[in-house]
This record gives C-alpha cells, sequence and structure tokens, in this order.
C-alpha cells in the first residue's frame, strides 16, 4: 500500500543528491557578505530536500518484499570496471531519508547568521547533506563508497575550522580513524567483487548482484598461522568502518572530543545522522553480504555493544560538561542500536531501525537544548546552572518532554526502539538483554539528573535565564512531534520495515 | 656505395609528432634571432601553435601498430596516449609561463625551445622501442631540462638545482648505459622485440646473470627519471631550486615519459620473466610510498612537499606495473593522467603565487589564502583532495584502479603498505587547506594580478580534476586501449 503514486519518469533519488549540491553551488555563487542570502539559500534547499524525502516516504509502497528496490535508478558509469550508478531506497533506507532531510534542515536553521566564514559553514553543510543522502541510497558498493569518503572532507573542515576547544585535534582524531576504517572497508568492496568475479565470471560492485552469491572458503595465513573463513574476514573489513563511524567501543575514543568540539549545527548532524549510517552500513552491507558471518560474529559485536550502553550511561553519569553527558549518552543509545542489529532478528533487527530514527531525533533535540542553555546561561557546566525552569517554564517543559524521551518513558518514542530491541536480545541472548536493561535505569539516572540538577532547585543560577524564542521553539517542535507521534503509534514504523527486513538474508537462513 | 634502406622501414608519419615539435623548436629558435624585442611575445604564441600541430598528427597514430626504423620507434595507441599527454601538460606549461618569466625577468627565447626539447624527448621515450631510441630520448629530454632549472640565471638556488640535476643525472645516465650494454651482451640485440624474443625463447634467461644485471642497471636508470625512491634524492631540492614553472612542468611530464619506458621495458620485454623483476620493482614502489608520504609530512616548503608527494605517487604508479597485466598498466595509464592533471594544477598555483618572489612557497604565506586569494585557494582545494585520492575527484579513481589491479592479482603487502601511506597522506594535503582556512597572521598586502591565462589553465584543471572524478570512463578506456596493445 502508499498513499499516493509518484510518476516514475522523474528520477526522484537523485534529485534528493542533485538539491542540497545546487544549493552548495547557488551559496559559492553568493559573495559572502550576504549573510540573509546566504542562510536563506540554506534552507531553501534543505527545506526542498525535505519535501521531496516526504514526497518519497509517502510514495513508498509498504509490504513489498523479497529485496524489492523502490523508485531505483540504475546508469552505466564505469562499466570495464564493473561500477555502475544505481539509486534505490527499501524499508532500511527510508525514514534514515527523511531523517536526513529533516535535521540538516534544522541545523541550517539553527546556524547563527553571525557565524565567521557563513557561506563555506553553509557551503560544507549542504554538501555533506548531499554526501549522507547518497550513502543511504547507493546500491553500487563503489558508489557507496564514494559518498562514504565524500562525506568525511565536509565534517573534518566543519568540526576543524568553525569547532570550539581543541577542534583541530578532534577533527584530526576523527580524520585519521574514519580513514582508517574507510580504507579497510575498500579492500573488502574490492575484495568482494574480486571473489564474486572468480565465481560467476561477472565483474560487477551492484549490491543485488553481490548479494546472491555470499562468499566462501578459507584463506590460509601466511606462514602456517591457520586459517580464517573468508566471509568472516571481509565481514571485518567492512566492520571496522562502521563500528568507528558508529562508534562501537572500543573504537570510540573520537568520539566524545569531536561531538564537543562541533558546534551545534554539524553535532546535531554528527550526533544524529552520521552515527546512524554506520549503523545502516552494517544492516545493509555487514547483515546483506555476510549472513554466515553475521551470525558467527554477531555475539562478538551484540557484547561489544552491550558494553558500549553501560560505558557510555556510566560516563555520561560523571560528567560536569551537559555536551560531553549528552555525547556519552548518545554513545550509550548507540549501542542499543547495535545491539538490535546483532540480535539478528526480526524484532531486534526492526528495533533497531525504529530505534535509529529514535536516536536521530532525541539526540538532536538534545544537543539542541544543551546549545539553548548554552546561549543563554554562557557556560555548560552543571555546577554552574540552576533552577533556569523558575525564569524559563516554557523551555523546562519542552526539555522535559525531550528528557523523558531519552530515558525511554512509554508513550514516548525511546520506549519503542528500546523495548523492541530488548525484546530481541532477550531470544538472542539473555545476560545482554539483562545488561542492556541495567543501561536502561542508568539512563534514567543520568537523565533525571541532567534535567532536575539545571531545571529545578531554585533559586536560578545565573538570574537572568530567558524563555525560548519562537525559533528554538520552532526547531524543536518538529522533533518533540515526533517523539509524541512515534510514542503513540508504535506499531507504525516496525510494519513498515517488517516487509523489507524478514528478505534480509540474515534472517532467512 | 648505394645502401639499401627500405628493408629498415622508413616511415615518417611514426615520428611525425615528434618532428612537428623539433621544427617548432628550430622555428622558435629564428624567430628569438629575427624578431624585434617587442614583438617576441609572439613566441609562446607560435610555440601553442606548433603544438597543437603536433597534437593534430598524433592522432592518426591510435589504434595503429606502425613500426619504423628498423623497430627502434613505433607508433602505436600507447604512444599516441603519451603524445597527447604530453603535448597538453606542455601546451599547458606555455600559457602559464609567460607572466611568470616576465615578474622573474626572465623572458629569453630558449625558454620555449628548451621546453619543445624536452617535449620532443619524452614523446620519443614513450615511442621507444630500442634501447638506443630510448637513451636518445632521456637525454634529449634531460639536457633541456639541466639547463631550465638553471634558467633564473642569477639566482643561487636555481643554480645550485641545474648542477644538482646534472651530476646526478650523468650519473644515473651512467647506470642506464652500462645497464643496455649488459643487457646487449646478454641478448646480442638492442630492439627490445629482439630482447624479447630472446628471454622467452632461451630457458635459461631468467638465470642469465649478465641479463639481470642489465635489467637491475636500466631499472635505476628509468627510477631516476621518475624520481622513485630510493633514486629520488635529486628530487627535492631540483624541485625546490628551478623556477616553479619548469618545475610544474617537469613534476608530471617526466615522470610520465619515464612511465612509459618502464611499461615497454618490463611489461612488454620481460614478461616472461617477471618473477625475477617483481621483487625489486615491488621494493621501489614500497620505498617510494614510504619516503614520499613520510617526509612530505615535515616540509614546510610547498615546492619540497610536492616533490615527495610526488615521490609516493611514483610509487602508486608503479605498483600498477607489479601485476604484470594490461589490466594493472592501464590502471598505472590512467594515474598518470589523472597525476598529470591534479598535480600540474597544484604546481600551477605555486606558480600563479611564486611571481611574488622566493618566500611564496613557504607554507606560513599560505595562511589565509581563502580571504586574499578565494579562487587560488578554492582549485588549491580541489587539487590537494585529489592528490589525497578523496572522492569525487580524479585522484580517488586514480587510486581505486590501482588497487583493484592488486587486488585482483592478490598482491597484498604492497597494498597494505599503499593503504596506509595513503591515510597518511590525508594529512599533509589537508594541512595545506587548514593553513589556507586559518586567519591571516599579518596582512599580506601584495596582491599581483594572476592573468587571465593562468586563471584559465588553473579552471581548467580544477573542472577536469571533479569531472574526471565524477566520469572517470572515457579516459579509463583509452588508457585500457593503450595498455592492452602490448599482449
Amino acid at each position: 500500500m502508499s498513499w499516493y503514486t509518484l510518476p516514475t519518469t522523474v528520477p526522484w533519488l537523485t534529485l534528493v543528491i542533485v538539491i542540497p549540491l545546487a544549493g552548495a553551488l547557488l551559496v559559492a555563487l553568493t559573495p559572502g557578505v550576504a549573510r540573509s542570502v546566504i542562510k536563506q539559500l540554506g534552507v531553501l534547499s534543505a527545506g526542498l530536500t525535505l519535501l521531496l524525502a516526504l514526497a518519497i516516504i509517502g510514495g513508498f509502497q509498504h509490504g513489498v518484499g523479497s529485496l524489492h528496490f523502490q523508485f531505483e535508478e540504475s546508469l552505466r558509469w564505469i562499466p570495464s570496471a564493473g561500477i555502475g550508478y544505481h539509486l534505490g531506497v527499501d524499508g532500511l533506507s527510508l525514514f534514515l531519508l527523511g531523517l536526513n532531510a529533516l535535521l540538516f534542515l534544522i541545523a541550517v536553521l539553527v546556524t547563527d547568521p553571525q557565524t565567521p566564514r557563513l557561506k563555506q559553514f553553509i557551503l560544507l553543510l549542504l554538501i555533506l547533506e548531499a554526501a549522507t543522502a547518497g550513502i543511504m541510497l547507493a546500491l553500487d558498493l563503489i558508489l557507496f563508497y564514494v559518498f562514504w569518503e565524500a562525506m568525511l572532507v565536509p565534517l573534518y573542515f566543519l568540526i576543524g575550522v568553525w569547532g570550539e576547544g581543541r577542534r583541530v585535534y578532534a577533527a584530526f582524531k576523527f580524520l585519521i580513524y574514519t580513514v582508517l576504517g574507510s580504507f579497510a572497508m575498500l579492500i573488502a568492496i574490492l575484495a568482494v567483487a574480486a571473489i564474486n568475479f572468480q565465481q560467476t565470471g561477472q565483474l560487477t560492485f551492484d549490491w543485488a548482484q553481490l548479494i546472491q552469491h555470499p562468499a566462501s572458503g578459507l584463506w590460509h595465513l601466511p606462514l602456517g598461522l591457520g586459517t580464517v573463513g573468508i566471509q568472516q574476514l571481509l565481514f571485518l573489513g567492512f566492520a571496522l568502518a562502521f563500528a568507528i563511524k558508529m562508534p562501537l567501543f572500543p573504537l570510540h575514543t573520537w568520539l566524545p572530543a569531536a561531538y564537543v568540539a562541533s558546534p551545534v549545527p554539524v553535532v546535531i548532524v554528527l550526533a544524529g545522522l552520521v552515527s546512524k549510517l554506520g549503523a545502516y552500513g552494517f544492516l545493509r552491507f555487514n547483515l546483506g553480504l555476510f549472513p554466515d558471518a553475521a551470525h558467527s560474529l554477531g555475539p562478538f559485536f551484540a557484547v561489544l555493544a552491550v558494553i558500549g550502553i553501560l560505558y557510555g550511561a556510566f560516563m555520561a553519569l560523571v560528567q560536569t560538561d551537559l555536551k560531553r553527558l549528552v555525547a556519552y549518552a548518545s554513545m550509550s543509545h548507540l549501542g542499543f542500536i547495535g545491539l538490535g542489529i546483532f540480535a539478528g532478528n526480526l524484532l531486534g533487527i526492526e528495533g533497531s531501525l525504529v530505534q535509529m530514527i529514535n536516536h536521530g531525533v532525541i539526540i538532536a533535540a538534545l544537543f539542541l537544548v544543551v546549545g539553548m542553555i548554552e546561549r543563554r546561561a554562557g557556560t555548560r557546566d552543571r555546577a554552574q546552572l540552576r533552577g533556569l525552569g523558575a525564569t524559563a517554564p516554557l523551555f523546562a517543559a519542552l526539555f522535559l518532554v525531550v528528557s523523558l524521551a531519552a530515558l525511554g518513558l512509554p508513550g514516548l518514542n525511546g520506549f519503542v526502539g528500546e523495548f523492541l530491541i530488548m525484546l530481541g536480545a532477550w531470544t538472542a541472548f539473555v545476560p545482554l538483554a539483562v545488561g542492556a536493561g541495567i543501561g536502561v535505569i542508568l539512563a534514567a539516572w543520568y537523565v533525571l539528573r541532567f534535567y532536575q540538577g539545571s531545571m529545578q532547585e531554585a533559586p536560578p543560577e545565573p538570574p537572568a535565564f530567558s524563555e525560548v524564542r519562537p525559533v528554538d521553539g520552532g526547531v524543536l517542535a518538529p522533533l518533540l512531534a515526533l517523539m509524541v507521534v512515534i510514542g503513540v503509534t508504535p506499531g507504525f514504523f516496525p510494519a513498515a520495515v517488517e516487509a523489507t527486513v524478514k528478505a534480509l538474508p540474515v534472517i532467512v537462513r | 656505395m648505394r645502401i639499401d634502406l627500405s628493408g629498415i622501414g622508413i616511415d615518417y608519419g611514426v615520428i611525425l609528432p615528434e618532428l612537428v615539435v623539433v621544427g617548432t623548436a628550430i622555428v622558435v629558435l629564428f624567430l628569438d634571432l629575427l624578431l624585434p624585442v617587442a614583438r617576441r611575445r609572439w613566441l609562446p604564441a607560435v610555440t601553442v601553435a606548433g603544438l597543437l600541430a603536433a597534437l593534430a598528427v598524433s592522432f592518426p597514430l591510435w589504434g595503429q601498430n606502425r613500426e619504423a626504423f628498423g623497430d627502434t620507434v613505433v607508433g602505436d595507441s600507447l604512444a599516441a596516449f603519451f603524445n597527447v599527454l604530453l603535448i597538453v601538460i606542455t601546451i599547458l606549461t606555455v600559457l602559464i609561463s609567460p607572466r611568470f618569466l616576465r615578474a622573474l625577468d626572465l623572458e629569453h627565447g630558449e625558454y620555449y625551445i628548451l621546453l619543445l626539447g624536452a617535449t620532443a624527448g619524452m614523446m620519443l621515450l614513450a615511442a621507444a622501442t630500442s634501447l638506443m631510441t630510448i637513451f636518445l630520448g632521456i637525454e634529449l629530454l634531460s639536457i633541456s631540462l639541466y639547463v631550465l632549472s638553471g634558467f633564473a640565471r642569477t639566482a643561487q638556488r636555481s643554480q645550485e638545482s641545474a648542477l644538482k640535476y646534472l651530476l646526478l643525472g650523468g650519473f644515473a645516465t651512467g647506470f642506464l648505459l652500462y645497464g643496455m650494454a649488459l643487457i646487449y651482451g646478454a641478448t646480442g640485440s638492442t630492439t627490445l622485440r629482439g630482447i624479447a624474443a630472446f628471454t622467452t625463447a632461451g630457458s635459461g634467461a631468467s638465470g642469465n646473470v649478465l641479463l639481470l644485471l642489465g635489467i637491475g642497471f636500466l631499472s635505476v636508470g628509468l627510477a631516476f627519471k621518475a624520481s622513485a625512491a630510493p633514486f629520488h634524492m635529486w628530487t627535492p631540492d631540483v624541485y625546490e631550486g628551478a623556477p616553479t614553472v619548469v618545475t610544474t612542468f617537469m613534476s608530471v611530464a617526466t615522470k610520465s615519459a619515464a612511465f612509459a619506458a618502464i611499461g615497454r621495458v618490463f611489461i612488454a620485454t620481460f614478461p616472461s620473466i617477471s618473477t625475477r623483476w617483481y621483487f625489486p620493482l615491488a621494493l621501489i614502489a614500497i620505498f617510494s610510498l614510504f619516503i614520499g608520504n613520510l617526509v612530505a609530512i615535515i616540509e614546510d616548503n610547498l615546492k619540497r612537499m610536492l616533490a615527495y608527494s610526488g615521490i609516493a605517487h611514483a610509487g602508486y604508479i608503479l605498483l600498477g606495473v607489479l601485476p604484470g597485466t594490461a589490466a594493472g598498466f592501464s590502471a598505472s595509464l590512467f594515474y598518470i593522467a589523472a597525476y598529470a592533471v591534479m598535480n600540474f594544477g597544484a604546481f600551477a598555483v605555486v606558480t600563479a603565487l611564486g611571481a611574488g618572489g622566493e618566500r611564496t612557497a613557504d607554507i606560513n604565506y599560505w595562511r589565509g589564502l581563502f580571504y586574499r586569494r578565494p579562487f587560488l585557494a578554492s582549485v588549491m582545494t580541489i587539487f590537494m583532495l585529489s592528490l589525497a585520492g578523496i572522492p569525487p575527484t580524479v585522484g580517488f579513481f586514480a587510486k581505486l584502479f590501482v588497487f583493484q589491479a592488486l587486488v585482483n592479482a592478490q598482491i597484498w603487502a604492497p597494498l597494505v603498505v599503499a593503504v596506509v601511506m595513503t591515510i597518511v597522506s590525508f594529512y599533509y594535503y589537508l594541512r595545506v587547506v587548514v593553513v589556507m582556512l586559518a586567519t591571516p597572521d599579518e596582512a599580506v598586502a601584495e596582491k599581483s594580478r594572476v592573468g587571465i591565462s593562468t586563471n584559465g589553465v588553473l579552471g581548467a584543471a580544477a573542472v577536469a580534476t571533479i569531472v574526471l572524478g565524477v566520469f572517470p570512463t572515457t579516459v579509463l578506456d583509452w588508457a585500457t586501449h593503450a595498455a592492452s596493445l602490448h599482449f
């Protein structure tokens, strides 16, 4: 079923990538002093992309399974190397596409027009949006890799040039980690295609082709050190890239530095979206291309995910810097997504897909709140903030909804995903579900302490804390609305993605 | 006494591009003598016209396989590929030259003559199928470049650069000639065809010490010209000291021509003993990757940094030769074309700034360039990203195709080194961009005009870097076609 049918003659998915790029081009041609024009161009192109993404979500045929992609576009690109331009959307990527467009629109909206070098800032944000959209839509492994790498440079500059504190260190650490993972993945991509070529005689990087012939066999280590399963090896190559991006414990050490150094618009995108791309990569490539390895290595990664949940939660408990607190909270919540993916069953994967959207919405809102507090109070130090709710009751109310969603209160969105993931983990490995449960309890602890410490317990400190501006309410409103809507219609997302998840090889086996 | 020449296959069509270039050089030589000083500015125009004519007569060689002059030169797709590449590089060099030369007070007609001479030597090298013509090509390009390196006669650095290049180059030529002599001694032939016949027919070729020693010396000579480590010592000093516009030219053109010869010698002539040359060549490639990328990190002079980066890129190109297959060599050829575009661009930006004096190559001068010179900084960013191999630029596909060839040939150790060193290279390429974005320490007031032709060349190179990074198919097909003729 779908709400309506979009004409098939329009390359909808290419437009999702091209509109931000076109916006970036227009921004590039605008003189740097025309600040309001630049920002309006950014809002316009990000807004158009959101409308387009919503149109695609509406026109998507739900319930179509067995790896059917919709709005598919397939063109020859570099035929002699087996590389094609293949885009498509299915249950795994559909809602992420919407999240992508929404978060970028918010990021552009909250960008301060007085930001130094505003032109380059908006330009890089728009290029980043095109790259992240491409990552979700690409069905050719090299095309995917192109977008994956293209995402890196804008992020590097956004952190390194417009960041705060140890920005150059943070940007460089982020770069090195990410590139390390990317290249491991690149070699794995090339090897996957080479193995497929040996098996079938067809040189292709097309996901839909490669998925039909999973790699098999053993690789003999040099010097007689034993053998490794080729599929396991390739799985690890991809996993390194995605585990770093997500990040999964113990590859997370770039995260606090990068999140804290990033300006608010960038951290919204970085935490809300880019981390999901790691999770998406796991689902699309690791579980898609290497189902056997996913079964054999999944438990190991599930353990890492639970360690990440607990580690992130404990670290969040001891932070005094609110931005750092949310950064670790984000990491803890990402662990849930990882756990759901590596539970390897229907409930877990559905839960992780739902939780990806939820996490994006909640973490973006939390970072927005932290940004608003910092801008008004001039500090993010928890010790110096008290009783702000007394002078800004509306702000406190909005913040409360976000907090409750973050700690997984039933009726709000965080609960839906976490509950499904816990169910999936329970059927797969009970002890891990227990560990994740402890993480939920800790989340309640650090989130409520964050909220109560800063909003309640009068007298207000600093005293002159002002109420939300309309623009702040405006950017929070869609996020809050999503929290409530997803929370009260918990069956919608799982039903929408079920057909796709059921067709994944890792479930079929 | 009549000498019968019909047997050796005289075919001027094969060397017509080289003849046109040499002819242009002679015309420019006379024009330089005859024209009044005020009209000397016509010399670059004449040079470009001659080069365009040479370009036109290069195209008919595409798809041919015409051996001529007793198997000493061949007109085939590989030669045409390199003719086009080298001529385009030279044209672009001429286009960015006048303003730079005027700023440094180096406007002499000899510059264009030497440039054409070097180009002719490189083209000959790419078409050479005999040890004699290989040597002829290398000498022609080398001697021209020796003089060009010292073209800024009054600058001590330029003198030092030329002398260093001459001495070390002469030394390398000695190796080259000695290697050729040994190969001739072992095989009894100077043509590549004759040598190839010997190595495939004789069962003892892979154990023939004389031949192997000869190949070793020959590779030293060629690796020197390609500035691959550990025969790279001259590169940073010469690149730094030579006038920047000359550095721009030789950093891409010399390397391209040297790799044409490496391809013909190793892949076409000695495939049957590839197990013998594989290891030394792999070692040279790995050395180049290590030294180039690691030393580039600490260089604060952009010309030296790009010199080490060029050494590293020689390593990547050499990796494509290792599998000894057409697919691998076509990846190398694509890489050479990509390198030519992006590295020419990067050096051309240095040239455009270089008219301001010596210190413009210092990285501190580039601080905040985005605000002083937005156009130059933007195109430099594109070239740096491409050299690092970040999509969507041509540098990404260059590396991708080489890596793909290595994976398909299951060559793992050099691949791992290449990947790790690529990660290292991100540091120093992105550093340039970060510096250009930084807030300037002191206000640099001077702002000399760059000129329309230089801006045009820079814009064209930047556009090509992006366009070839999005649509690499055509050039890849050309490279594949050019590489496949040998087999």
